[in-house]
């Protein structure tokens, strides 16, 4: 490979000419002595020397230096496919349009099932607000809630102790008929198993002793319930005769607070799904 | 002394600034480096002999690295340009391998 084994002669290269062409001997003929050589590079590195010579071979060390580190950048850049045969650009290509191709049937998949996550979620949402609503719903009707909204409050008065129990069903049925949605008398919520019992001053409703004067409280339309406990013979009428009193007072916001413990029945199942 | 120092400044130079390549020239930069460092090898050996001329150093530095593109540049239009640039790379490896033994035998005396 080298000029090595050779016998070295002055002025030889090595298998190649040399880079720099021999001079013609007379001008300057090559040393015997290698240490001639060493001195001459010492030479030349110290002390620096400002000669035409030291600055073109400047200037092109400068520009082989540069191209040297730009070469060496770009290289390192992008190393793993910049050396890459034109088969190999080609089966990395293959491959990477492969794996889009899956990444975008898992994109679409994942997609599809956040949209029916979300559908369903959405779903489960709207069937718990209607839930809700119904239980509320279904809560002032059953008592478990409190309730306020417009409405009447009737307070009958009974100096003489005449209002018996059925007068006092009959103005619940009356209320009830005319739309009447919570009621609550003397502060004992009426529901639907709701009974009234004793009569001559001694009531009680649902078994919890109530006194004169009993008062109503109604959530209900005022325009209806009111005309329905004063028509003729109605339940107002009834009561005066009696020696009671009764008297209708129209309300804007009746709060009816009494409440009632939800009871789970022993014996009824729901049949509905 | 100036010489080694121009290498030092243009490889810093080099790293530091990252000037862009015009495409042209790319695929000729590095067989161009190896010219220009079979050239610098060469005009080394020529100093430690004694028979550095700087104008023979700029010629040959400049027409190595103009004759090595121009191979490739044949090559690529030949279709063959790998295959050339791996010839001269190595045709140029040889004469930087000879010319570092010469210099070897200056400075080390073996």
């Amino acid at each position: 490979m080298t000029d090595e084994e050779h016998p070295r002669t002055p002025g030889r290269g090595g298998p190649l000419p040399p880079e720099v062409p021999t001079p013609p001997p007379a001008a300057a003929p090559a040393p015997k002595d290698p240490s001639d050589g060493r001195r001459r590079l010492l030479a030349g590195l110290w002390p620096p020397r400002v000669t035409r010579a030291q600055l073109v071979v400047a200037l092109l060390l400068f520009v082989l230096g540069l191209g040297l580190a730009i070469q060496v950048r770009s290289n390192s850049d992008n190393s793993a496919l910049r050396g890459a045969r034109q088969e190999d650009l080609v089966r990395i290509l293959d491959e990477l349009d492969n794996r889009t191709q899956r990444l975008e049937d898992e994109k679409q998949r994942l997609d599809d099932q956040r949209t029916e996550l979300e559908n369903s979620s959405d779903q489960a949402e709207e069937a718990r607000k209607q839930t809700l609503e119904k239980e509320r719903q279904l809560g002032i009707l059953a008592g478990t809630v409190a309730a306020h909204g417009p409405g009447i409050t009737l307070t009958v008065s009974d100096p003489a102790g005449a209002v018996k129990a059925d007068m006092l069903l009959d103005a619940i049925q009356e209320l009830r008929a005319a739309g009447a949605e919570a009621i609550e008398v003397n502060g004992v919520r009426v529901v639907a198993n709701t009974y009234f019992s004793g009569d001559g001053g001694e009531l009680s409703v649902d078994g919890r002793r109530i006194r004169a004067p009993y008062e109503f409280e109604v959530i209900g339309k005022p325009q209806d319930l009111e005309p329905a406990l004063n028509i003729p013979g109605g339940v107002v009428q009834t009561l005066e005769k009696e020696q009671a009193t009764a008297e209708v007072t129209r309300s804007e916001d009746i709060v009816i607070d009494a409440l009632r413990p939800a009871k789970q029945p022993d014996y009824a199942r729901s049949s509905s799904p | 002394m100036i010489a080694v120092l121009g290498l030092v400044v243009g490889v810093v130079v080099g790293l530091l600034v990252r000037p862009e390549v015009p495409a042209v020239v790319e695929p000729y930069l590095p067989i161009a480096v190896v010219a220009a460092l079979d050239a610098v090898f060469g005009g080394l050996r020529a100093m430690l002999d004694g028979i550095f001329v700087d104008k023979v150093f700029v010629v040959s530095f400049l027409s190595n690295v103009v004759v090595a593109a121009l191979i490739v540049f044949l090559g690529d239009k030949l279709g063959v340009g790998a295959q050339l640039s791996t010839g001269v790379v190595v045709v140029l490896g040889i004469r930087i391998f000879s010319n570092a033994a010469a210099i070897r035998r200056h400075v080390f005396r073996a």
